[in-house]
Protein backbone atom coordinates (compact mmCIF):
# COMPACT_ATOMS: atom_id res chain seq x y z
CA UNK A 1 0.00 0.00 0.00
CA UNK A 2 0.96 3.45 -1.17
CA UNK A 3 1.76 6.34 1.33
CA UNK A 4 -0.72 8.00 -0.43
CA UNK A 5 -3.99 5.90 0.39
CA UNK A 6 -5.57 8.18 2.36
CA UNK A 7 -7.90 5.32 3.81
CA UNK A 8 -5.34 3.64 6.27
CA UNK A 9 -3.09 4.22 8.63
CA UNK A 10 -0.27 1.97 9.32
CA UNK A 11 2.45 2.20 11.92
CA UNK A 12 4.87 0.15 14.31
CA UNK A 13 6.68 0.05 16.92
CA UNK A 14 9.02 -2.31 18.50
CA UNK A 15 8.44 -3.45 22.45
CA UNK A 16 11.32 -4.66 24.09
CA UNK A 17 8.77 -7.41 25.80
CA UNK A 18 7.45 -10.84 24.55
CA UNK A 19 4.03 -10.80 22.22
CA UNK A 20 2.74 -12.63 25.71
CA UNK A 21 2.95 -9.46 27.58
CA UNK A 22 1.92 -7.19 24.86
CA UNK A 23 -1.24 -9.16 24.53
CA UNK A 24 -2.43 -8.77 27.68
CA UNK A 25 -1.73 -4.81 27.28
CA UNK A 26 -4.15 -4.74 24.20
CA UNK A 27 -6.80 -7.28 25.66
CA UNK A 28 -7.35 -6.91 29.55
CA UNK A 29 -9.81 -4.12 30.77
CA UNK A 30 -7.65 -2.72 33.27
CA UNK A 31 -4.21 -2.82 31.09
CA UNK A 32 -6.38 -0.73 28.65
CA UNK A 33 -7.36 1.65 30.58
CA UNK A 34 -3.79 2.59 31.76
CA UNK A 35 -2.59 3.12 27.94
CA UNK A 36 -5.46 3.88 25.47
CA UNK A 37 -9.38 4.24 26.96
CA UNK A 38 -11.66 3.14 29.59
CA UNK A 39 -13.94 0.43 28.39
CA UNK A 40 -15.59 -2.84 29.22
CA UNK A 41 -13.28 -4.84 26.76
CA UNK A 42 -14.22 -8.67 27.05
CA UNK A 43 -11.92 -11.17 23.89
CA UNK A 44 -14.12 -12.06 22.05
CA UNK A 45 -15.86 -11.87 18.82
CA UNK A 46 -19.31 -10.18 18.75
CA UNK A 47 -18.46 -8.34 22.29
CA UNK A 48 -19.51 -4.60 21.54
CA UNK A 49 -18.53 -2.03 24.21
CA UNK A 50 -18.02 1.55 24.62
CA UNK A 51 -14.86 3.30 25.20
CA UNK A 52 -13.99 7.09 26.11
CA UNK A 53 -11.08 9.15 24.71
CA UNK A 54 -10.49 12.99 24.15
CA UNK A 55 -12.56 14.78 21.20
CA UNK A 56 -10.49 15.79 18.23
CA UNK A 57 -12.29 18.57 16.69
CA UNK A 58 -9.95 18.98 13.95
CA UNK A 59 -11.42 15.62 12.62
CA UNK A 60 -15.01 15.51 13.92
CA UNK A 61 -14.05 12.96 16.00
CA UNK A 62 -16.50 13.10 19.33
CA UNK A 63 -14.21 11.11 21.70
CA UNK A 64 -16.71 8.26 22.26
CA UNK A 65 -15.86 4.94 20.17
CA UNK A 66 -18.69 2.35 19.80
CA UNK A 67 -15.89 -0.79 19.38
CA UNK A 68 -16.62 -4.72 18.53
CA UNK A 69 -14.50 -7.56 18.49
CA UNK A 70 -13.77 -8.53 14.85
CA UNK A 71 -11.49 -11.77 15.24
CA UNK A 72 -8.44 -12.14 16.90
CA UNK A 73 -5.99 -14.60 17.25
CA UNK A 74 -4.01 -15.08 20.74
CA UNK A 75 -0.54 -13.48 21.27
CA UNK A 76 -1.01 -12.54 16.80
CA UNK A 77 -3.38 -10.83 15.66
CA UNK A 78 -6.87 -8.64 17.27
CA UNK A 79 -9.05 -7.17 14.82
CA UNK A 80 -11.52 -4.36 16.01
CA UNK A 81 -14.33 -2.27 14.46
CA UNK A 82 -14.55 1.10 16.00
CA UNK A 83 -17.40 3.31 15.24
CA UNK A 84 -18.03 6.92 16.56
CA UNK A 85 -20.88 7.23 18.97
CA UNK A 86 -21.75 10.46 17.46
CA UNK A 87 -25.13 9.31 15.29
CA UNK A 88 -24.16 12.25 12.83
CA UNK A 89 -20.74 10.64 12.20
CA UNK A 90 -20.42 8.14 9.99
CA UNK A 91 -17.22 7.10 10.51
CA UNK A 92 -16.81 2.90 10.27
CA UNK A 93 -13.01 2.17 11.37
CA UNK A 94 -10.93 -1.06 11.16
CA UNK A 95 -8.19 -1.43 13.88
CA UNK A 96 -6.17 -4.10 13.61
CA UNK A 97 -3.21 -5.13 15.64
CA UNK A 98 -0.53 -7.28 14.50
CA UNK A 99 2.17 -9.05 16.75
CA UNK A 100 5.61 -9.91 15.58
CA UNK A 101 8.08 -11.52 18.05
CA UNK A 102 11.32 -9.92 17.11
CA UNK A 103 14.22 -10.54 19.16
CA UNK A 104 13.60 -10.93 22.53
CA UNK A 105 10.73 -8.52 22.03
CA UNK A 106 7.68 -8.22 19.95
CA UNK A 107 7.22 -5.63 16.85
CA UNK A 108 3.62 -4.08 17.43
CA UNK A 109 1.97 -2.86 14.31
CA UNK A 110 -1.22 -1.05 13.97
CA UNK A 111 -3.48 -0.75 10.57
CA UNK A 112 -6.61 1.41 11.17
CA UNK A 113 -8.10 1.40 7.99
CA UNK A 114 -11.30 3.18 6.75
CA UNK A 115 -10.67 7.30 6.53
CA UNK A 116 -12.91 8.71 4.39
CA UNK A 117 -10.91 10.37 1.33
CA UNK A 118 -13.44 12.85 0.70
CA UNK A 119 -12.93 14.15 4.31
CA UNK A 120 -13.14 17.79 3.97
CA UNK A 121 -10.42 18.32 6.07
CA UNK A 122 -8.06 16.27 4.19
CA UNK A 123 -9.56 17.68 1.19
CA UNK A 124 -8.05 21.11 2.25
CA UNK A 125 -4.97 19.77 2.73
CA UNK A 126 -4.60 18.09 -0.86
CA UNK A 127 -5.96 20.85 -2.55
CA UNK A 128 -3.08 22.78 -1.19
CA UNK A 129 -0.66 20.53 -1.70
CA UNK A 130 -1.62 19.33 -4.53
CA UNK A 131 -0.67 15.41 -5.99
CA UNK A 132 1.75 13.65 -3.27
CA UNK A 133 1.62 15.84 -0.78
CA UNK A 134 1.63 13.06 1.82
CA UNK A 135 4.67 11.18 0.98
CA UNK A 136 6.42 14.60 0.24
CA UNK A 137 5.42 17.07 3.08
CA UNK A 138 4.17 14.61 5.63
CA UNK A 139 7.28 12.51 5.32
CA UNK A 140 9.73 15.22 5.44
CA UNK A 141 7.20 16.76 8.26
CA UNK A 142 8.37 13.31 10.58
CA UNK A 143 11.93 13.80 9.88
CA UNK A 144 12.05 17.22 10.82
CA UNK A 145 10.50 16.51 14.04
CA UNK A 146 12.33 13.21 14.87
CA UNK A 147 15.84 15.74 14.53
CA UNK A 148 14.53 17.82 17.27
CA UNK B 1 -8.69 32.93 17.55
CA UNK B 2 -9.21 34.76 13.93
CA UNK B 3 -5.19 35.97 13.80
CA UNK B 4 -4.70 31.99 14.54
CA UNK B 5 -6.51 31.44 11.59
CA UNK B 6 -4.73 33.64 9.60
CA UNK B 7 -1.29 31.93 10.56
CA UNK B 8 -3.30 29.05 9.86
CA UNK B 9 -3.79 29.98 6.24
CA UNK B 10 -0.55 31.49 5.51
CA UNK B 11 1.80 27.83 6.62
CA UNK B 12 -0.90 26.21 4.05
CA UNK B 13 -0.56 29.07 1.42
CA UNK B 14 3.63 28.65 1.89
CA UNK B 15 3.82 24.62 2.09
CA UNK B 16 1.56 24.73 -1.39
CA UNK B 17 4.94 25.62 -3.78
CA UNK B 18 7.13 22.91 -4.07
CA UNK B 19 10.16 25.69 -4.85
CA UNK B 20 9.55 26.78 -0.99
CA UNK B 21 9.10 23.08 0.34
CA UNK B 22 12.33 22.69 -1.21
CA UNK B 23 13.63 25.55 0.89
CA UNK B 24 12.60 23.98 3.70
CA UNK B 25 14.39 21.12 3.35
CA UNK B 26 17.62 22.81 2.53
CA UNK B 27 17.15 24.49 5.36
CA UNK B 28 16.30 21.47 7.32
CA UNK B 29 19.05 19.20 5.93
CA UNK B 30 22.19 21.73 6.09
CA UNK B 31 20.72 24.14 8.98
CA UNK B 32 20.68 27.75 8.47
CA UNK B 33 21.69 29.13 5.15
CA UNK B 34 23.24 32.28 3.40
CA UNK B 35 20.46 33.64 1.04
CA UNK B 36 22.81 33.83 -1.84
CA UNK B 37 23.17 29.88 -1.15
CA UNK B 38 20.02 29.24 -1.24
CA UNK B 39 19.05 31.39 -4.29
CA UNK B 40 22.05 29.59 -5.71
CA UNK B 41 19.89 26.01 -6.18
CA UNK B 42 17.04 27.40 -7.95
CA UNK B 43 17.22 28.94 -11.04
CA UNK B 44 14.90 31.62 -10.88
CA UNK B 45 15.48 35.60 -10.79
CA UNK B 46 16.44 36.81 -7.55
CA UNK B 47 13.42 39.08 -7.09
CA UNK B 48 11.20 36.37 -7.38
CA UNK B 49 13.02 33.73 -4.75
CA UNK B 50 13.08 36.73 -2.69
CA UNK B 51 9.28 36.65 -2.99
CA UNK B 52 9.15 32.70 -1.88
CA UNK B 53 11.55 33.47 1.15
CA UNK B 54 8.87 36.49 1.91
CA UNK B 55 5.92 34.29 2.36
CA UNK B 56 7.99 31.62 4.26
CA UNK B 57 9.03 34.64 6.71
CA UNK B 58 5.40 36.12 7.14
CA UNK B 59 4.01 32.35 7.67
CA UNK B 60 6.91 31.93 10.16
CA UNK B 61 8.17 28.98 8.43
CA UNK B 62 11.79 30.79 8.49
CA UNK B 63 13.23 33.41 10.28
CA UNK B 64 16.03 35.70 9.02
CA UNK B 65 19.46 37.24 10.85
CA UNK B 66 22.29 39.37 9.70
CA UNK B 67 25.65 37.45 10.11
CA UNK B 68 28.37 40.25 9.41
CA UNK B 69 27.87 40.75 5.86
CA UNK B 70 25.33 37.53 4.93
CA UNK B 71 21.78 37.40 5.83
CA UNK B 72 21.38 33.88 7.53
CA UNK B 73 17.85 31.91 6.93
CA UNK B 74 16.68 29.67 9.70
CA UNK B 75 14.05 26.68 9.66
CA UNK B 76 11.19 27.40 12.52
CA UNK B 77 9.32 24.29 13.74
CA UNK B 78 6.76 25.44 15.47
CA UNK B 79 4.20 26.41 12.57
CA UNK B 80 4.83 23.26 11.20
CA UNK B 81 4.01 21.32 14.48
CA UNK B 82 0.79 22.70 13.93
CA UNK B 83 0.15 21.77 10.68
CA UNK B 84 0.68 18.23 11.59
CA UNK B 85 -1.88 18.58 13.80
CA UNK B 86 -4.03 19.31 11.01
CA UNK B 87 -2.64 16.94 8.55
CA UNK B 88 -2.21 13.40 10.80
CA UNK B 89 -4.36 14.09 13.83
CA UNK B 90 -5.36 10.44 14.18
CA UNK B 91 -1.63 9.50 13.55
CA UNK B 92 -0.38 11.53 16.63
CA UNK B 93 -3.09 10.12 18.57
CA UNK B 94 -1.62 6.78 17.76
CA UNK B 95 2.12 7.87 18.56
CA UNK B 96 1.18 9.03 21.83
CA UNK B 97 -1.07 6.05 22.68
CA UNK B 98 1.72 3.93 21.40
CA UNK B 99 4.52 5.56 23.85
CA UNK B 100 1.80 5.07 26.51
CA UNK B 101 1.79 1.08 25.76
CA UNK B 102 5.85 1.28 25.91
CA UNK B 103 5.57 2.96 29.43
CA UNK B 104 3.15 1.01 30.59
CA UNK B 105 4.36 -2.18 29.96
CA UNK B 106 8.10 -1.00 31.26
CA UNK B 107 6.24 -0.34 34.40
CA UNK B 108 4.83 -3.96 34.19
CA UNK B 109 8.01 -5.19 34.55
CA UNK B 110 8.27 -3.35 37.94
CA UNK B 111 4.90 -4.20 39.02
CA UNK B 112 5.03 -7.77 38.45
CA UNK B 113 9.07 -9.16 39.19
Amino acid sequence: MSDDDLTALHLDQFLPHPPAKVWRALTEPDLLARWLMPGDFRLEVGHRYVMRAVPMPSTGFSGTVLAEVLAFEPERMLRLRWRDADPADDTDWTVTWTLEPEGTGTRLFLRHDGFDPDNPLQQRARRIMGGGWRSAVIRGLEDLLDSL
Amino acid sequence: MIAERTTEDQVFAALSSPVRREVLRLLREEGPRPVQALAGRFEMSRPSFSEHLRVLREAGLVTERKAGRQRLYQLEAVPLLDVQEWLTPFERFWREKLTGLRDLLDRLEDEEP
